[in-house]
C-alpha cells in the first residue's frame, strides 16, 4: 500500500517535468519576486541599520529563504479538490481502495519536491550570486531547517486541503481561495516578518497556524532565533499539524455524509 | 452593435446563474475585499517603520494603491480566465467555442464575466477619493475624464497581457502554473518603481508594463511628482492600445496554430 | 449542388514523444522529441445536399480529425475543402452560421441555468430574429417533446433529455448542414429511436444534409443511405448501406429444427448437389450456411424433401458482423481484394 502511495509522489514529479514553459517561468518568476521584495526592502530599509530587530543582510537572507521556501510548499491541492468536487469525480475517487486526501498530499508533496530540486537549488543559487545573502555555515542548522521545511509543506498542505474541501458546502469557493492565498503569503510572513506587525496584530498571529509557514522556520534559518531555541519552533509546528488534522478529519466526515445523502 | 447585445444576454445569463447561488455571491465580494484589504494592511505596516518610501510618502502610496484597485477590479470582472487552460484547451472547450459565429476571445470572456469584482473598483475610488482630500491636490473636472481615460488605458495593458498569458496555452503544454506567479509581479506596480534597480524597473515599465496600471497613471494626479515617472504617464493610452494589441495577435496567432495542431 | 466537398484533405500532427520514466522525464525538459502522425491521408468524398451520411471507423481512424476540418476547428495540412460553399477555416465566422454541431460528449448549454436561456443567448448569437426563434423552437420543442424541460437548468436533466436539447440547440440557427459527433452514446434505445426517427424526418422535410460519426451501427441502418468507412486514415469502403451487405455479406444462414434426430450426413446427403456446409447445434437442430449464389428456396426444397421440419429461422449476416469482418481484415486494399476474388 505504502508504495502505491509513493508511486503517487514519483508521477506527480514526472507530471511537473512534463510542463516546461512552468518550470522555465517558475524560475524567472521567483527570481524577479525576489528582487523586487529585495529592492523594496532596500527602500524601506533606507539608512537604517536594523528595524523590528533585523539587519538589512538578515533581512535579504530572510526574503531569498522565504520566496525559495515558498517554492516548496506552495501547491494548488485547494483548487485541485474544488476542481474535483465540481466535476463530480471525487466520486470516483472515493472507491478506489486509498484515503484519498492522503493522495493528494502525496501529489503535493511530489510538486514540492520538484520545485524543491529543480527551482530552489538552481533559484538559490543565481540569488546568491545577485544579492548579498549570507547563509548559515553550520550543517546542523541546515538539517534543522529541512526538516522544519517538510512541517511548512504539511500545515500549509493542511490549510489547502481544507479550503478545498469548502467546495463541498458552497458552490464557488474561488473567492475563499484567493484570500487564503493572500492569507498565506502575508500572515505567514513571506511578504513581511511578523515581527514588523503592530503588536496586537502579532499577538493575534501567536495563535494562528502560518507563522509555523514561514516566519518560524526562517528566522531559525537566518540566525535570528538561536539553533537551541529550535526546539520550541518545532513544537509549535508539531501542534499545528496536529491541530489541523482535527478540523480536517471533521469536514471530510461532514463532506462524505452529505455527499452519501445527496449523491455529490 | 451585435457585440453589445451579445454582451447583455450574457450578463443576463451570468445574473441568472448567480441568483442560483446567491450566498456565493456575497462569500465572493467579502473575499474579495478582504483580499484587497490585505494588500493595505501591507502597505500600512511598511509605513509604521518608514516615513517614506522612495521618496513617496504614505498617503501617496495609499493613493496609487486606490488608483491601482480600479482598472484591476474591472480587468477582473471581464478577464477572469484564470483557469483557460484546463479549461477550454484540456478540456477541449474551445471546440465548441470555434464553432460559433462570434471572435473567440470575446466568448471566451464572456462566458467568464465575474461582476462582483466591480465592487473591488469601487472601494478603490473611494479610497483614492479620500487620499485625494488628505494630500489636499487640486481638483478639476478634467480630472475625472483623466481617471477615466487613465483607467481604461490600465485595463487595456492587464487585457493584453493576460490575453497573451491565456495565448500561450495555445503553443504550450497546460502553463497552469504562470497565471497565479504573474498576479504577485502585477502587484508590484503599485509601489513606486524608482525603488527598484534598473532592470526590474524597465521589465515592470516596458516587458511587462505593470507600472503602467499603477503608479505610472497615478502620478499623474500626484502633481508635485516631477520625476520621470508623471512624465510617462500619458503614454499609458499608448501603452494600452499597444499592448492589448499585441495580445490580441498573439491569441489570434494561437488560435490559428491551435486549429492547425489539434489537441 | 454538393453540400460537402473534399478533395485530398490530409492532416498531420506533430506528437510529442514522451521518455519514460523520470531519465526520460528529466531529458524532456531540455529537449522535446517529436514526432510527425498523420491522421487523416488524403482523403476525398462528396455528399450532396440533403443525404444523411454516416461516417464510421474505430476510434482513431480519424472520424473526428476530418470532422473537425470540415467545421472550421482545425486547418488541413493540404487538400481542398468547400461545405457548404465556403472554405470552412478561412471565414469561419460566416461559415459557421450555416452549420449546426453537436458534440455528443460534450454539452454547448450553460450548465446552471434554463435550458430556454441558454437557447436564447444561441438565437443572440446566431442572429436569429425573434419571431423566426420563436417559430422554430416551438417546432423543435413538439417534435422532440422537450415542453416542460425547457426551464429546468442542464445540470438536472437526464442524459436523454439533455441530448435531445443538444439538437435543439444545434438547430435553433436552421442550419442546413448538420454534423452528429457520436449522436446517441449512452443514451437508452427508446430516446435513440426517437432521436432517429427526429433526424429522419428533419432530412425528409427539410432536406438538411446530416454527416454522423457513430459507433453504434444500429445509427447508421436506421438513417443513412450512405456510408463511409474509414480506417487509419483511409477511406476503405465509400457507398450505399446495401450494396456494402451484398459485397462484404459473404452469405447467409439457416437454421433448421427438425422433428427427431437428423444426422449431419444425412442432411449432407440431401444438400449434396448444392455449395452449401452443415453445422451441428444439437440433436434436432442444425445450421446451414450457403453463399450468396445458391438461391434459398433451392436449398430449401432439397431439405424439406428428405426431413420433417418444425421450425426454421433465416440470418443475414448484420452489419456489426460485416464491419467488425472488415476491421479485423485490416487494411483496404486487401479486403476488397478478397471481395472481388
Amino acid at each position: 500500500m505504502m508504495s502505491a502511495y509513493i508511486d503517487f509522489i514519483r508521477i506527480r514529479f514526472i507530471m511537473m517535468l512534463a510542463y516546461r514553459v512552468n518550470y522555465y517561468s517558475g524560475i524567472i518568476i521567483y527570481a524577479i519576486n525576489i528582487g523586487a521584495y529585495y529592492f523594496l526592502w532596500q527602500a524601506i530599509y533606507g539608512d537604517k541599520e536594523t528595524l523590528a530587530g533585523f539587519t538589512v543582510t538578515q533581512m535579504t537572507t530572510y526574503v531569498a529563504v522565504s520566496w525559495m521556501a515558498r517554492a516548496f510548499y506552495f501547491n494548488n491541492l485547494d483548487r485541485e479538490i474544488a476542481n474535483e468536487i465540481r466535476d463530480g469525480s471525487v466520486a470516483v475517487q472515493l472507491i478506489r481502495p486509498y484515503s484519498y486526501l492522503l493522495v493528494k498530499m502525496m501529489q503535493g508533496f511530489g510538486e514540492g519536491l520538484f520545485r524543491m530540486l529543480l527551482f530552489m537549488v538552481p533559484g538559490m543559487i543565481i540569488v546568491c550570486l545577485i544579492f548579498p545573502v549570507t547563509l548559515p555555515t553550520d550543517p546542523k542548522t541546515w538539517a534543522i531547517y529541512l526538516i522544519m521545511l517538510f512541517f511548512s509543506f504539511l500545515i500549509n498542505s493542511q490549510i489547502n486541503i481544507l479550503t478545498g474541501l469548502f467546495a463541498f458546502f458552497v458552490e464557488n469557493n474561488e473567492g475563499m481561495m484567493r484570500m487564503k492565498r493572500v492569507m498565506v503569503d502575508l500572515f505567514s510572513g513571506v511578504v513581511i516578518p511578523i515581527a514588523f506587525f503592530p503588536g496586537w496584530l502579532s499577538a493575534i498571529m501567536q495563535w494562528l497556524p502560518f507563522q509555523a509557514i514561514t516566519y518560524l522556520p526562517s528566522s531559525v534559518f537566518t540566525g535570528r532565533t538561536p539553533t537551541s531555541e529550535a526546539l520550541h519552533v518545532f513544537v509549535i509546528q508539531i501542534l499545528w499539524f496536529l491541530g489541523l488534522l482535527v478540523p480536517i478529519w471533521l469536514t471530510w466526515r461532514a463532506a462524505r455524509k452529505r455527499l452519501f445523502v445527496q449523491g455529490g | 452593435m451585435r457585440y453589445a447585445s451579445l454582451f447583455w444576454e450574457y450578463i443576463k445569463n451570468y445574473a441568472k446563474t448567480r441568483l442560483t447561488y446567491r450566498s456565493d455571491f456575497w462569500i465572493e465580494v467579502l473575499s474579495d475585499l478582504l483580499y484587497q484589504g490585505m494588500n493595505l494592511i501591507f502597505i500600512l505596516i511598511v509605513f509604521q517603520h518608514t516615513p517614506s518610501l522612495g521618496g513617496w510618502s504614505e498617503a501617496e502610496v495609499v493613493f496609487v494603491y486606490g488608483f491601482f484597485m480600479i482598472p484591476y477590479g474591472v480587468f477582473s470582472t471581464f478577464f477572469s480566465i484564470w483557469n483557460f487552460s484546463e479549461r477550454y484547451i484540456v478540456k477541449g472547450e474551445m471546440d465548441r467555442v470555434l464553432t460559433r459565429p462570434a471572435h473567440s476571445l470575446y466568448q471566451v470572456l464572456l462566458e467568464n464575466v465575474d461582476p462582483p469584482s466591480l465592487i473591488g473598483s469601487l472601494v478603490g475610488a473611494i479610497i483614492m477619493a479620500i487620499s485625494w482630500a488628505q494630500l489636499g491636490l487640486p481638483f478639476h473636472l478634467l480630472d475625472i475624464a483623466m481617471v477615466l481615460l487613465l483607467v481604461i488605458s490600465a485595463v487595456l495593458i492587464y487585457a493584453g497581457l493576460y490575453t497573451a498569458l491565456s495565448a500561450i496555452s495555445f503553443y504550450s503544454d497546460a502553463p497552469t502554473g504562470i497565471v497565479p506567479l504573474m498576479y504577485n509581479i502585477q502587484n508590484y506596480g503599485r509601489y513606486p518603481v524608482n525603488i527598484y534597480n534598473k532592470m526590474i524597473r524597465f521589465m515592470l515599465t516596458w516587458l511587462l508594463p505593470f507600472a503602467f496600471v499603477g503608479v505610472i497613471p497615478a502620478s499623474y494626479f500626484l502633481a508635485k511628482k516631477t520625476d520621470d515617472l508623471s512624465q510617462l504617464a500619458l503614454i499609458t493610452p499608448v501603452m494600452g492600445v499597444v499592448v492589448f494589441t499585441l495580445g490580441l495577435l498573439l491569441w489570434n496567432h494561437g488560435v490559428k496554430r491551435y486549429r492547425g495542431a489539434g489537441s | 449542388m454538393l453540400a460537402i466537398d473534399v478533395k485530398d484533405l490530409r492532416k498531420q500532427f506533430k506528437v510529442q514523444k514522451n521518455r519514460e520514466g523520470l531519465s526520460g522525464a528529466l531529458k524532456d525538459l531540455f529537449k522535446r522529441e517529436y514526432r510527425e502522425l498523420t491522421a487523416v491521408k488524403d482523403i476525398s468524398f462528396q455528399i450532396p445536399q440533403g443525404e444523411i451520411c454516416g461516417y464510421i471507423g474505430e476510434n482513431g481512424a480519424g472520424k473526428s480529425t476530418t470532422i473537425k476540418m470540415l467545421t472550421g476547428i482545425l486547418v488541413p495540412t493540404s487538400g481542398d475543402i468547400r461545405v457548404n460553399g465556403y472554405i470552412p477555416y478561412k471565414d469561419r465566422e460566416k461559415f459557421v452560421n450555416g452549420i449546426g454541431v453537436v458534440f455528443g460528449q460534450r454539452s454547448q448549454l450553460w450548465w446552471d441555468i434554463g435550458v430556454i436561456e441558454s437557447f436564447q443567448l444561441l438565437r443572440k448569437v446566431y442572429r436569429v430574429s425573434e419571431p423566426d426563434f420563436r417559430k422554430r423552437l416551438n417546432e423543435l420543442v413538439e417534435r422532440l417533446h422537450l415542453g416542460d424541460l425547457l426551464n429546468r437548468p442542464v445540470r438536472k436533466l437526464s442524459l436523454g433529455q439533455r441530448m435531445r436539447c443538444e439538437l435543439v440547440a444545434s438547430l435553433l440557427h436552421n442550419p442546413s448542414i448538420l454534423f452528429l459527433d457520436e449522436p446517441t452514446i449512452g443514451l437508452d434505445i427508446v430516446v435513440k429511436t426517437e432521436i432517429r426517427d427526429f433526424l429522419m424526418q428533419m432530412n425528409k422535410e427539410q432536406g438538411t444534409t446530416i454527416l454522423l460519426t457513430t459507433h453504434d451501427l444500429q445509427d447508421i441502418e436506421a438513417l443513412c443511405s450512405r456510408v463511409i468507412m474509414l480506417d487509419d486514415g483511409r477511406i476503405i469502403y465509400d457507398g450505399g448501406l446495401d450494396e456494402l451487405k451484398n459485397r462484404w455479406s459473404k452469405g447467409r444462414e439457416i437454421q433448421f429444427q427438425f422433428a427427431s434426430h437428423t444426422t449431419l450426413d444425412r442432411l449432407r446427403q440431401l444438400t449434396a448437389t448444392l455449395d452449401v456446409s452443415w453445422t451441428a447445434e444439437s440433436d434436432v437442430t442444425a445450421r446451414m450456411w450457403l453463399p450468396h449464389a445458391v438461391n434459398v428456396s433451392d436449398a430449401l426444397a432439397c431439405v424439406v424433401g428428405g426431413t420433417e421440419i418444425r421450425d426454421i429461422k433465416i440470418f443475414e449476416t448484420n452489419t456489426d458482423d460485416i464491419v467488425r469482418s472488415i476491421y479485423s481484415s485490416g487494411s483496404a486494399s486487401t479486403s476488397k481484394e478478397t471481395v472481388v476474388s
